[in-house]
């Protein structure tokens, strides 16, 4: 039996065509969505009066002038900028209004700072690093492109690195390196790294998946990376040397195509705990899984021995009939059991996963 | 336009196949105005015949027939499980460049009539195309489906070729 069950806080309705993906704000108290109506809609949330419940309220909707579906969105570490990746090739920057200062539900418009324009065909995810100072973003052209964030909105891009024989779906950066994954349909996950003296360059390509790798999720202590695929799986790759990964588990569950996953660090009371793992599925679940340190993980912390891992939470149907395309934890203190999801009913769902 | 195969074997409709009767047809699921309703919510059972309806009008997109003229789609070729449907097709040659657009426009035809409960998954017959793998993983992969529905000289062929299977319809 499960230990927890994934408890729905709230849905918030309001899109008009498919939800394909969520980002918690890291700093703020800000949920961002996108969807196939072509704009980006933000939740902020706060504790209700005298409860431990969530509430979420609609804050504003960015009708973001993007000419065919936001695939994407993602926040800056510093919560002030919103990345979004559109399949009208392009990526939008924005930002609100008076800056850092703003704050509440009356601060000022979110608007475009920059434009990336660069991509050949659809854009299908951004991600920006750690530190915030590199952006990366992919396509259906094959293409990752890696961008320096300038001040003043400003951005040069540093490499286009053309690996893939495939559409990249979807972009990572390491948690604290800057170590950039992508993964594609051509079935692979490369890794990349900025050679100081020249450019990014590939140092690794994983191989193992079936089928299209939808997602890729690094570890929050950044010792491993787990990805999401057409062919039902999620693989957990380890590092076992400094530019080495490699496949050390398959975790199995879902019965369609893996299309997000989302590794937090969870609430566990499991001191050898390396987080929570969720993933989401054309087949309407939610799984959530506890993942472990291996027993050598002192001694041999890069043995390509696998984790412990188990299934902590499941839930059918979270969306309905409907497919589930996003995942993402909250990254916030205090909420790393919170969940957000989105689906092809046009709705976004916020779960809390609580003992059960 | 490259023409992939200039001169198609052409077949008869089956007659005895067609269910458009609403004798032989009561629990259609398009016709609401007609049909007994007595659950909203019921889940109706929706068979292959009543799939291959759906889909058998359909035109060929580079020939004035329709995609069951040249046995392209067929009822045995679909399968009906609750929640699920598999259409098989069968380009009328292997290097049919025109494969992707006939799955595409297949699988539109089924997200417009079917109830959204329903996964589909479309394949081309097994053998049937040199680029088999390809073809089919383009069809089932539904970012790749999304996109190309955004993109307007696509849909409008799409939309030519669902015009006389919606014809029927009405």
């Amino acid at each position: 039996m499960p230990r927890f069950k994934i408890a729905e806080v709230t849905e918030l309705q309001g899109h008009d065509d498919r939800a394909w993906n969520i980002a918690w704000n890291p700093a703020k108290p800000l949920l961002a969505s996108c969807s196939a109506d072509k704009t980006v809609r933000l939740y902020h949330y706060d504790h209700a009066t005298d409860s431990s419940d969530l509430r979420f309220t609609h804050n504003t909707t960015i009708s973001t002038g993007h000419t065919k579906t936001v695939r994407a969105v993602a926040w800056s570490p510093s919560g002030l900028s919103l990345a979004t990746a559109s399949f009208d090739a392009n990526v939008g920057i924005w930002e609100q209004e008076g800056g850092e200062e703003s704050e509440g539900p009356n601060a000022g418009e979110w608007e475009c700072s920059s434009l990336l324009e660069g991509h050949e065909t659809e854009c299908k995810s951004v991600a920006y690093s750690s530190s915030g100072t590199l952006l990366a973003s992919c396509s259906r052209d094959k293409t990752v492109w890696v961008w320096e964030v300038q001040p003043d909105a400003d951005f040069e891009c540093l490499g286009v690195l053309m690996e893939h024989t495939q559409d990249v779906k979807c972009v990572a950066w390491h948690p604290h390196e800057e170590i950039l994954a992508s993964a594609s349909y051509d079935d692979t996950i490369r890794l990349y790294i900025d050679d100081p003296s020249d450019d990014w360059f590939c140092f690794a390509t994983l191989k193992g998946h079936e089928s299209t790798v939808w997602c890729v999720s690094w570890s929050p202590d950044g010792r491993y990376l787990a990805s999401s695929s057409d062919d039902k799986t999620v693989r957990i790759w380890k590092r076992v040397k400094e530019h080495s990964w490699e496949s050390v588990l398959v975790l199995t569950g879902h019965e369609r195509s893996v299309y997000s996953i989302s590794w937090g660090v969870g609430k566990s009371d499991d001191d050898a705990s390396l987080g929570w793992l969720a993933s989401a599925s054309g087949d309407g679940q939610v799984i959530v899984w506890e993942l472990t340190k291996p027993s050598d993980s002192d001694t041999a912390p890069m043995s390509p021995t696998p984790p412990g891992h188990s299934i902590i939470a499941r839930l059918e149907a979270a969306h309905g009939v409907y497919d589930v395309n996003a995942v993402a934890w909250c990254p916030r203190q205090g909420y790393e059991d919170i969940l957000a999801t989105a689906g092809d009913d046009c709705s976004v769902r916020v779960w809390k996963v609580v003992p059960a | 336009m490259e023409v992939f195969n200039p001169n198609p074997v052409i077949f008869a409709p089956a007659k005895v196949a067609s269910r458009r009767s609403k004798e032989n047809k009561p629990e259609s699921f398009w016709d609401d105005e007609d049909a007994d309703v007595e659950d909203e919510n019921a889940v109706e059972p929706i068979d292959q015949d009543e799939i291959f309806d759906l889909i058998r009008h359909i035109s060929d997109p580079e020939h004035p027939n329709s995609l069951e003229e040249l046995r392209v789609v067929s009822a045995p070729q679909i399968s009906v499980s609750e929640n699920r449907v598999i259409v098989e097709f069968t380009p009328t040659v292997p290097h049919c460049g025109m494969s992707t657009l006939i799955g595409l426009s297949i699988r539109v035809r089924l997200m417009q009539s079917l109830p959204p409960r329903f996964k589909v998954d479309i394949f081309v017959k097994p053998g049937s195309h040199q680029s088999e793998h390809a073809v089919n993983k383009q069809l089932n992969d539904k970012e790749r489906v999304a996109a190309a529905l955004e993109n307007p000289a696509l849909l409008d062929t799409v939309e030519k070729c669902l015009e006389k299977a919606e014809a029927w319809d009405a």
